[in-house]
């Protein structure tokens, strides 16, 4: 390690290091936080280029969002990249569903009732 | 029939009335017949006696219909047959002490599923959960509810790991793994998908999948209800403290 190498909390997400018992010590709550920073500048920028898949058209993303993107690739564990890349998506066709169905009229299902919402779920109603 | 006396062209008056009449003065009588006449049965006492009762008696549906409803559901999960969820485990927890479905009894457990190299869900949920464990020791004080964190990527999640990422969240999370076939029996047991293969390669970067409930179990080990993602911490809270509020028995604080 020479001498003017920072010792970056990044580290720990994209490198895990081992624990003393054969385990994974896990990103902690600062590595957590930055690896969402970074993620949430790298969305801004595909947000101002008009790209929501950035893994189908991953090539565009990395011509208009080189630097963030190779930021948040350094701040986040490569499975949290992929991952947050097809949330994104997600999250993007679950607001036009919810958009198309507000325009058709549909009432919002009441979520947070307490006393057996889950439980019912679980049976299967 | 008495004939009064000095007329000829006098009526026969009945015995009773004749006697009534010197009793009482005819005008009092006949005022007083007239205005209860007027009124009814009802006097301003009697509307404000009927609203009275009328409100506590709703009061008392509507909070005896709740607690029947969450009486209800405690029950359904209790009786003869296996349960729908939860049953016989066995772990070890982040003090490498062994931690079986006997230990959760006592107390009511709040269980969650997880693993420690999480993106954002657990986190967030482990957070819900710090504010739900703080809530309901605001309402029923200390060592009521045991709080367990039972992870789904035992290969990276060993009792080193769990105690220092439960940490950040909240000293009283317990957390527990084992093997992979212990894990992957706990998760059958409590229907939790487990998605793990079982030769992870130490090192490897992955993502587990997995259901996200809390899981509240009674102080006899059974399961009473789960609790979503769509729970806000004040509403997961109350469904626990109701429940609490409801239990009959004894809970250990210890």
């Amino acid at each position: 390690m020479s001498w003017f190498t920072p010792t970056s909390p990044s580290s720990t997400l994209a490198n895990p290091k081992p624990s003393e018992d054969g385990g994974f010590i896990a990103p902690d709550r600062t590595a957590r936080s930055q690896c969402w920073e970074g993620r949430d500048s790298f969305f801004v920028c595909l947000e101002k280029n008009g790209i929501v898949d950035s893994v189908k058209e991953d090539a565009k993303a990395r011509e208009h969002c080189a630097p963030e993107l190779k930021e948040f690739e350094k701040v986040c564990a490569s499975s949290w990249v992929t991952y947050f890349k097809k949330r994104r998506v997600m999250e993007h066709q679950r607001d036009l569903t919810i958009k198309k169905l507000a325009a058709e009229g549909a009432t919002p299902m009441e979520g947070s009732s307490a006393g057996g919402a889950g439980a019912a779920a679980l049976r299967g109603k | 029939m008495r004939r009064t006396p000095d007329s000829t062209n006098t009526r026969l008056i009945p015995a009773s009335v004749s006697i009534e009449c010197h009793k009482q003065p005819n005008l009092t009588n006949i005022e007083e017949a007239r205005s209860r006449s007027k009124s009814g049965p009802f006097s301003w006492q009697a509307g404000l006696l009927f609203l009275a009762a009328g409100g506590g008696l709703t009061f008392y549906f509507r909070y005896e219909k709740a607690r029947m409803s969450r009486a209800r559901i405690a029950e359904a999960n209790k009786g003869i047959g296996k349960p729908l969820v939860g049953g016989p485990f066995t772990l070890t927890d982040h003090n490498n002490k062994p931690f079986t479905n006997d230990n959760l009894k006592g107390k009511y457990s709040l269980v969650y599923f997880g693993f420690s190299h999480c993106p954002d869900i657990c986190p967030e949920e482990l957070d819900k959960m710090a504010g739900m464990i703080e809530a309901v020791k605001e309402k029923h004080g200390e060592g009521v509810l045991r709080n367990v964190f039972i992870t789904c990527d035992p290969a990276r999640d060993t009792p080193q790991v769990l105690k220092s990422y439960l940490a950040e969240f909240h000293p009283e999370v317990l957390g527990l793994t084992g093997t992979w076939q212990q894990v992957k029996d706990v998760c059958k047991a409590y229907r939790v998908y487990f998605s793990t293969p079982a030769d992870v390669k130490p090192g490897q970067d992955y993502l587990v999948d997995h259901s996200i409930y809390f899981y509240l179990m009674d102080p006899d080990g059974d399961f009473v209800e789960a609790i979503g993602r769509n729970f806000t911490v004040p509403a997961a809270a109350k469904v626990i403290n109701d429940h609490i509020a409801d239990w009959k028995g004894k809970i250990d604080r210890s």
